[in-house]
């Protein structure tokens, strides 16, 4: 709530702010790529949204040299662009692909930043398990995407939805902004990400400093399994209730060898 | 057929032993093997024949079925009959007769023409099998080639001059195994 | 930078022929084993001078650039030409942390080839680098997956869920077996996984038996090869996953194929065998000292000589991939993934924690980590209990004969 006093002061400062319109016109694109409208409509949304990142991009600051600066917004252009295809594309296969695309773009950043170990568990943690999995659930749901759940419209709700939410990143932003001006920028990564040995200092201070946490995550994760482990077993005891009663059902062993010959 | 149909026999699996649940076992006697096999190759001993470099060995020539041949008698006579068995026999119809009457006393019949069509032939042996007098044979020539199609069928002269080529290396199986001279 | 480029072009190169051979030598391998002699005409083109057939892979790579390049028409083109390319990007990318040797010497013959000696891999000091390759086999698995869907072919896309299926299973023991490794030489970094390995003297397989059967079993999965080719196996599914490709877009499955066999070779005989080093050979410091070949005075010697070792163990680590092919039936998919979650997971967890076990044990009374021969025994003491433990529980036996006491729709929940 407390947002809403300073939209309103910066109000002034919003109207005329690059960053304010690349966010209107980015969410004006996605809402037209989401509405599933005819092909036009779609070639407008993708062009919208071309020009709300060039906008955003405008609004960035410089983070170092020309070069890093380069690779930072291919990687941005990658991860962003990723993520909104991710939620626009028609089939669910595509979506899955632009998804692993956004982390791999994301991964990309990492590293840019000289986090490697961040970068490369990303790749292993969401690429590859998630979207194997998501992608296996996919296929064997639904390969066109007619499912019921996917024809059902959620359009009425959709407007008032991103309404709410594209205001409240405005503001955040808007907010954030501010701060992130004032202060110098980052030149250097921290020096732990960078150590020779920063997997061996992150292990180091995750077990050190935070053992409650990963310990509960631990339990959480085994609790998972034996509730998965538990719901496999309760629906194969269920199974013969369910299934239709034979009238062949043998009643009888007789002439069944293992007795006599 | 039921599960519990009298007629299906039942067969017990016979449970696996020590060395089939360690697998170890197992899987050192699948290496061997195959080991062993390398080992032989590998001092030349493999059952590949590089066919134009070297000639492959027919283990029997009497029993190989090539290139047909029709036999002559001790005086040089054809010694089929014009009995049309092989022809009547032939699953390919590729042996064609003309039979007439013999210039010899002893046969009534000689083939005016006897015309094996070898592109058509499969190679079967029936006409071997089917002939009373032993008359036609296959022998071992395996590399039957030709440039035409006209080349590869073979009349009565051709048939023949395959007897005489062959003749020395692979006498007339009838005399071992009982049949006309 | 130039220094990296021609890493990469010595490494790309070294690669594609690399594979071509090995793909000749799995022909030659497997015709020995039949008896047979194998392709040994194609020689020198253009002249009738045969040598062993060794013109055989520029035949084949000139057969399948040359052939129709048929696409179907039922395919989702755009995933169709992505699939082959992330395979083989994933396959390529993976050799960026692999070291391919020690190092060399700055100065050869006396001209000066760098500031400081060049260790021999891509991207050296990566201390991610297991992780690295890991992530990259993950997404490997996009590609078999991708191909298979876009395929819309009811073979292909079986191939494809068998493949994406083994390789989740198997990714499992490979970290387990990796782990052990891991918690004894203190470092993701291959390099001084091998550094680690060279100056005890001790190669892992030596001194953790269980992982280095539960790792090299895994790593045989994640490359698809017999006994676990069951993603391509002809019988059930014609090709599997690349039943639709032809013509080029094939030979990049192919080659990647092959790139990953030769990629678990590497990391075998890295992990557990020892890397570059070899007793009384190579000497046991990561730097280029001149160790026992004071003699020739030529430090160069000891590099060129870690190499020739490296590269022997990982040709003959592949010999007895193309053996081991010949030697097993395939397994069933039920029996896959019964040795995965029900075989290599247990035996991959008692590896693991007894090598923590022991390096806390060995951390206590000696103040030293890393591998040491006062251990070797009460590791293979574990590797045989545990093995023996599993003969035991014979989780892998399952009894396939029907159930004569069930009816056909009870049989189906019994699979």
């Amino acid at each position: 709530m407390t947002c809403v006093p300073l939209l309103l002061g910066q109000m002034d400062q919003l109207v005329r702010s690059p960053l304010c319109w690349g966010i209107v016109l980015g969410a004006t694109s996605l809402w037209l790529l989401l509405s599933g409208g005819s092909e036009t409509l779609r070639g407008i949304g993708k062009l919208l949204g071309a020009i709300s990142l060039l906008m955003l991009t405008a609004t960035l600051m410089i983070v170092g040299d020309w070069s890093s600066q380069l690779v930072f917004w291919v990687l941005a252009l990658i991860t962003t662009g990723g993520a909104a295809a991710a939620i626009t594309a028609r089939s669910p296969v595509y979506t899955a692909i632009w998804f692993a695309v956004s982390l791999l773009g994301t991964a990309g950043l990492f590293l840019f930043q000289g986090a490697q170990f961040l970068g490369v568990a990303t790749v292993v943690v969401y690429a590859g398990a998630i979207v194997v999995t998501f992608l296996f659930v996919l296929m064997l749901a639904q390969p066109e995407g007619h499912a019921p759940y996917d024809r059902i419209s959620w359009s009425t709700f959709a407007v008032p939805t991103a309404l709410v939410g594209a205001a409240a990143v405005i503001a955040l932003v808007l907010t954030s902004l501010d701060g992130l001006r004032s202060s110098e920028p980052l030149t250097s990564p921290p020096q732990i990400a960078t150590s020779q040995q920063h997997m061996a200092e992150l292990g180091g201070h995750l077990f050190a400093y935070h053992l409650v946490s990963i310990e509960v995550i631990g339990t959480l994760l085994m609790v998972a399994l034996v509730g998965a482990i538990a719901i496999v077993l309760h629906g194969r005891k269920s199974r013969p209730e369910t299934a239709p009663d034979h009238p062949s059902r043998p009643t009888t062993d007789a002439g069944l060898p293992g007795g006599t010959p | 057929m039921q599960a519990n149909d009298p007629a299906i026999k039942w067969v017990e699996e016979p449970q696996l032993g020590l060395g089939g649940k360690m697998y170890l076992p197992m899987f050192v006697q699948g290496l061997t093997t195959t080991v062993k096999h390398l080992a032989n190759s590998l001092s030349g001993k493999a059952v590949t024949v590089s066919y134009p470099d070297e000639e492959p060995e027919i283990a029997n020539p009497l029993i190989y079925r090539g290139v047909h041949r029709l036999n002559k008698d001790a005086q040089g006579r054809v010694k089929c009959v014009a009995c049309f068995l092989c022809a009547t026999a032939c699953p390919a119809h590729c042996i064609d007769i003309v039979g007439t009457e013999s210039p010899w006393p002893d046969r009534e019949k000689y083939p005016q023409s006897f015309v094996i069509d070898e592109l058509r032939c499969i190679y079967c042996g029936m006409c071997e099998e089917a002939c009373p007098v032993d008359a036609v044979e296959l022998t071992s020539l395996y590399n039957l080639t030709g440039r035409s199609r006209e080349e590869m069928i073979f009349d009565k002269e051709k048939l023949l001059s395959v007897y005489d080529a062959t003749k020395d290396a692979e006498p007339m199986k009838s005399a071992s195994l009982g049949g006309t001279v | 930078m130039i220094e990296a480029l021609v890493k990469i072009a010595i490494l790309l190169g070294g690669l594609m022929t690399a594979a071509a051979y090995f793909v000749l030598l799995e022909r030659r391998m497997a015709a020995w084993i039949q008896d047979r002699v194998g392709p040994n005409r194609v020689g020198i083109p253009l002249t009738k001078i045969r040598v062993l057939g060794l013109g055989q892979p520029l035949a084949d790579g000139v057969k399948f650039i040359t052939k129709e390049e048929y696409t179907p028409a039922h395919v989702d083109k755009r995933l169709y030409v992505l699939a082959p390319i992330v395979i083989l990007v994933a396959a390529l990318a993976t050799f960026a942390v692999i070291p391919f040797g020690s190092m060399i010497p700055a100065t050869v013959f006396g001209y000066r080839l760098a500031e400081k000696p060049i260790e021999l891999v891509v991207a050296p000091g990566a201390n991610v680098g297991m992780i690295y390759v890991f992530a990259l086999s993950s997404i490997a698995v996009y590609g078999v997956i991708l191909g298979g869907w876009a395929s819309n072919n009811k073979y292909s896309f079986l191939g494809a869920l068998r493949s994406s299926a083994q390789l989740i299973a198997y990714e499992l023991p490979l970290g387990l077996g990796l782990l052990g490794v891991v918690l004894a030489s203190g470092s993701m970094d291959l390099g001084v996984i091998i550094g680690s390995q060279a100056s005890s003297g001790i190669w892992f397989a030596i001194a953790q038996p269980l992982g280095f059967c539960v790792f090299v079993v895994a790593a045989f999965a994640e490359a698809a090869r017999l006994p676990f080719d069951l993603p391509e196996c002809e019988q059930e599914l014609v090709g599997g996953y690349h039943t639709e490709y032809s013509g080029i877009k094939l030979l990049l499955f192919l080659v990647a194929e092959f790139l990953h066999m030769i990629a678990a070779s590497f990391l075998i005989v890295i992990l557990f065998l020892g890397g570059w080093h070899f007793w009384g050979l190579t000497g046991g410091s990561a730097e280029i000292d001149g160790w026992g070949l004071a003699w020739s005075g030529a430090p160069w010697l000891q590099g060129l000589l870690r190499i020739v070792v490296l590269m022997t163990k990982i040709t003959l680590v592949i010999v007895g991939f193309m053996i081991i092919r010949w030697s097993w039936p395939r397994f069933r998919f039920d029996q896959l993934m019964a040795l995965a979650w029900k075989v290599m997971l247990p035996l991959g967890l008692i590896n693991f924690v007894a090598v923590a076990m022991m390096q806390q044990l060995q951390a206590v009374f000696t103040g030293a980590m890393g591998p040491s021969w006062l251990m070797v025994p009460i590791a293979w003491g574990v590797a045989v209990a545990a093995w023996l433990g599993i003969t035991w529980a014979a989780p892998m036996i399952a009894d396939n004969r029907p159930r004569r006491e069930l009816d056909p729709w009870e049989i189906d929940s019994q699979i």
